[in-house]
């Protein structure tokens, strides 16, 4: 609790390496007047501007002073400026923020009004006019900078206290009779810390830079002490005799404040990680334009499936490496034919149905083998695993339709919903607005919703999670898709608004008249047989046993699949009072790096030694349609 | 959303009536007489007659009360004070050369936007890779580069070594457009090239936080074109914060420009509150600060209302 916590575990390799260069420069600053002992403010007048010897490395300036001892004290100037003005802010306004944060009332009052007034005025601004007042000097400068940054400080202290206290720790800890005070250093400090740190590091930097501007202006630091912004500015008046003199204090500036924000930068990476410019994984030889097929229409298949999916294998990168997240899928859909494909979290069975349309995040997955072949209303077949942007784009929204599981997210909050749905229109339909959007009001009714000429007007975030679901399923309707893949599109919903959703899609592909297939992934064997003609159950990114729903429910034979259905909690059942909720023991495998045989393995109640040597086939039960990857089939 | 607006304008109003207070105490936090401490120079104590004669002009013998009151009521009839070095009054300087400063920070957020934003599109696309490494290797040292050493590097390269422009100073728009457009060109790059950086960290970071939300694939999934995805659904959600950035940034430019117009001769407002400071005329440091503290405060408020103006989450 009272150590400083890096949310990555360790203190990363950037951080070290900055915080190593800053060291050095600050060991420069301290220790650099003790070996390079020449006095900075000794006026030479026959060395005016003279060029770099032995007795002065850097040369010399306008009054011939050493150059290299100007740098080495301005530079103790600088840092001790900025440390001591970033110190005094940083110790102040975390105090003023956690005693505002923490106690409340009248002390929050006080804290945030303050910072606000400081807050006020332009940073520059304030520094001038209080420099006017007290004249310049080096305990103005400091004392000018630490008020400037307090406010920052108290409110990122304020904030993360507001937060903190609310958890459940300190609320425990003041139960247990804590003081106030112990509570607030001992309990708090170590999670603020971090934000407090970045910020630390950013106010440094900036001080740096305010000393020297002001400096530069000549009302900051007072000749003849040296100063990198008072050598930058006389140098400016002698930059036609003696550019070189710009050059020294301007890049030791520059090469400062360059380090601090770096590990400003490397500390900012290690507390919120995601926008980190490394260590994201690649695959290794993505896809790139030349592999991808122009859109050639196939011969169409025999059977004439509206989506086939044929021996997909999809890849991952991951931080340890590529990972195989769906092998050797098949699966197929007739036309006004509405498939389930079920399976746990982990189960390859999203992955599958992003890749029908080419909506995996390019720059991790790749489709790795197979093909995925779509039949179009006009009978032409393309092969969207190989299909180029062009070709996806035409089948997106018009052929493919999708419905996603988090109504909530799925919708763009800054449009309004009537929009949303002519867009998607427009893109597919050959149609103008007005006509789009009496298409999109038509829709909004189709699908059940109260009042559809209000909802279009209105914004996502005005309507409820199943209304949002409604105004997708509008959308995804909106183009005549032949094909709609709703992805969970329960799952985030109440019990009683799933029913009204899953009977809103079995009645809308009932609608169409045998027109639109539906692929319809879930984790809920449960709702399948309300909805699906035939299932597919996949385990560990293989599918495991597929067939005719009636079947696979009477007759399930894999083990997986019948482990699942007793899963299904029943009301009412023959002996309900003692039946407990069945569970599967164990969890999906991760990765099936390393496993030979049958991924599950590990949690079958019937394994054999043969198991774990091979993976099981998918072989036929009865007649081509129900199929098991399981040896041992006919003894479950 | 009206109660809102209100609610904040009115804060906003309370805060410079506070600022107001403010720096009219100021005057009175430096420990001694202010008079003395206005008319000395270099050590020199000023004469009694002379600090006598202040005292009276800055109507300093009044009780502290009266002379606050005093100083609201002038700052409602737009009265400034005048100048102690000219007997100008002290608003209409500010009003000749507030529009310099704005124009040059007007110039510089436009070029930093047209920089920064494509930038910063393109490094959160391709997050992780070389590109992304570069710009934002770039971006770092954009960031610890300061404004002057820029503004002063500048003028070395163009105007002394090429001879490409001239090293500063001001010409008005209305006597020749061209000449002062060139003179415009240089102190607007200077303080962009900061500018844009932050504004390239702002739009990569936001950029970065909404590909990969929802909506985007819903968007893709709709068979909308790679472009209008980028265009209206990710960029147009990344324009809040950015638009916030960039207002804080134009504020606290207000007072940084004053290094700018000190480089390169713009005789802006700030390059004005210097001499002023210089000269130790209060009135005129008084009047600026004042100024430009009501704006900061003003354009912090519009930036409030603009991001209330592009989310309708904020707006209801």
């Amino acid at each position: 609790m009272s150590r400083l916590r890096f949310p990555s575990g360790s203190i990363s390799r950037p951080i070290v390496f900055n915080l190593t260069l800053l060291g050095l420069l600050i060991a420069i600053a301290l220790f650099g007047p003790m070996i390079w002992r020449v006095d900075p403010t000794s006026i030479s007048i026959t060395g005016r501007f003279a060029a770099p010897s032995q007795a002065h490395p850097l040369g010399q300036d306008e009054f011939g002073r050493d150059v290299l001892s100007r740098l080495i004290h301005g530079g103790r100037i600088s840092l001790s400026v900025a440390f001591a003005a970033a110190a005094i802010a940083a110790v102040g306004g975390s105090i003023a923020g956690l005693v505002g944060g923490y106690l409340g009332r009248f002390w929050e009052f006080a804290t945030l009004r303050l910072a606000d007034v400081v807050l006020a005025f332009p940073p520059i601004l304030l520094a001038l006019l209080v420099a006017s007042l007290f004249g310049p000097s080096v305990v103005t400068l400091i004392s000018v900078l630490s008020v400037l940054y307090m406010p920052d400080f108290a409110r990122i202290a304020y904030g993360e206290t507001l937060s903190v206290k609310r958890m459940e720790y300190v609320e425990a800890m003041q139960a247990l009779g804590a003081g106030t005070l112990r509570i607030l250093f001992r309990t708090l400090f170590p999670n603020i810390a971090g934000p407090l740190l970045v910020q630390f590091s950013l106010t440094v930097s900036h001080a740096i830079i305010v000393e020297a501007g002001l400096s530069f202006l000549g009302l900051g630091i007072v000749p003849p002490t040296p100063s990198w912004g008072l050598m930058i500015r006389t140098a400016r008046s002698f930059m036609e005799v003696n550019p070189i003199g710009l050059l020294w204090p301007s890049l030791c500036l520059v090469l400062t404040i360059f380090v601090v924000n770096r590990l400003c930068d490397s500390l900012q990476e290690a507390f919120d990680p995601r926008s980190s410019t490394r260590g994201i994984p690649f695959l290794i030889g993505r896809r790139r334009s030349s592999e991808t097929t122009a859109p050639v229409p196939l011969v169409p298949a025999e059977e004439k499936a509206r989506l086939a999916v044929e021996n997909l294998r999809v890849q991952f990168a991951t931080r340890s490496g590529t990972t195989t997240a769906v092998h050797d899928v098949s699966i197929d859909i007739k036309p006004g034919e509405i498939l389930a494909l079920v399976g746990e979290s982990g189960s390859g069975k999203s992955v599958t149905s992003l890749s029908i349309n080419g909506l995996l995040p390019a720059k991790i997955a790749r489709i790795d083998n197979g093909r995925i072949l779509i039949t179009t209303r006009n009978g032409e077949v393309f092969d969207t695993a190989h299909a180029d942007h062009k070709t996806l784009r035409r089948l997106r929204g018009s052929e493919v339709a999708t419905v996603f599981q988090e109504p909530m997210t799925s919708l763009n909050p800054v449009y309004r919903i009537g929009d949303q749905i002519v867009e998607a229109i427009l893109a597919n339909r050959d149609v103008g607005r007005e006509e789009a959007g009496k298409i999109a009001l038509s829709m909004l009714q189709k699908v059940g919703m109260s009042d559809p000429q209000r909802r279009l007007k209105q914004f996502p975030h005005e309507l409820s999670g199943g209304m949002r679901q409604r105004a997708l399923i509008a959308q995804a309707l909106s183009c005549d898709p032949s094909l709609l893949i709703a992805d969970e599109p329960t799952t985030a919903l109440d019990v009683t608004i799933q029913a009204e959703i899953l009977q809103l899609i079995k009645s809308l592909q009932e609608e169409s008249c045998g027109r639109m297939s539906v692929l319809f992934v879930t984790h809920n064997l449960g709702i399948v047989a309300q909805i699906a003609d035939r299932v597919a159950v996949m385990y560990a990114g293989r599918v495991v046993e597929t067939g005719p729903t009636g079947q696979i429910f009477a007759h399930p034979r894999h083990p997986y699949t019948r482990r699942l259905l007793e899963c299904i909690p029943r009301l009412g059942e023959a002996g309900g009072e003692g039946r407990r909720l069945v569970t599967i023991p164990g969890t999906v495998p991760s990765s099936l790096n390393g496993i030979p045989g049958c991924a599950f393995a590990e949690r079958c109640d019937m394994v054999q030694a043969s198991c774990h040597e091979a993976v099981p086939p998918l072989v036929e039960v009865t007649s081509g349609l129900h199929k098991s990857r399981c040896f041992f089939w006919q003894s479950i | 959303m009206g109660a809102y607006i209100f609610r904040r304008t009115l804060s906003a109003v309370a805060l410079v009536l506070v600022v107001c207070s403010i720096v009219f105490l100021a005057l009175y936090a430096v420990p001694g007489d202010p008079a003395v401490i206005l008319l000395s120079t270099g050590g020199v104590t000023p004469p009694q007659s002379a600090v006598d004669a202040l005292r009276v002009e800055l109507g300093l013998d009044k009780p502290l009360l009266l002379q606050y009151f005093s100083f609201l009521a002038d700052l409602l009839r737009g009265d400034l004070g005048t100048s102690f070095s000219d007997k100008s009054p002290v608003i209409e300087t500010i009003l000749a050369r507030l529009p310099r400063t704005l124009e040059l920070i007007g110039a510089a957020t436009v070029i930093a936007l047209l920089i920064g934003m494509p930038l910063g599109i393109a490094a959160a696309r391709h997050q992780g890779e070389r590109v992304d490494r570069l710009f934002a290797l770039m971006a770092s040292f954009a960031l610890s580069t300061p404004v002057f050493v820029i503004g002063t590097v500048f003028i070395l390269v163009f105007s002394k070594m090429l001879n490409l422009v001239p090293a500063g100073g001001f010409v008005p728009f209305s006597q020749a457009p061209m000449q002062h457009l060139l003179l415009l060109l240089m102190p607007s790059l200077a303080i962009a090239v900061g500018f844009a950086a932050v504004v390239f960290r702002m739009t990569r970071a936001t950029v970065i936080g909404v590909l990969t939300r929802d909506w985007v694939r819903t968007a893709r999934a709709k068979g909308l074109s790679e472009r209008r995805v980028l265009r209206r659904h990710i960029v147009r959600n990344a324009l809040g914060p950015v638009a916030t950035v960039v207002g804080l940034q134009m504020g606290s430019l207000l007072g940084g420009s004053v290094l700018v117009e000190y480089v390169f001769n713009w005789p802006g407002l700030s390059g004005f509150l210097v001499t002023a400071i210089e000269n130790r005329d209060y009135p005129e440091v008084r009047g600026t600060v004042l100024v430009v503290a009501a704006l900061f405060i003003f354009l912090n408020l519009l930036v409030d209302l603009l991001y209330m103006l592009l989310d309708p989450r904020v707006r209801h």
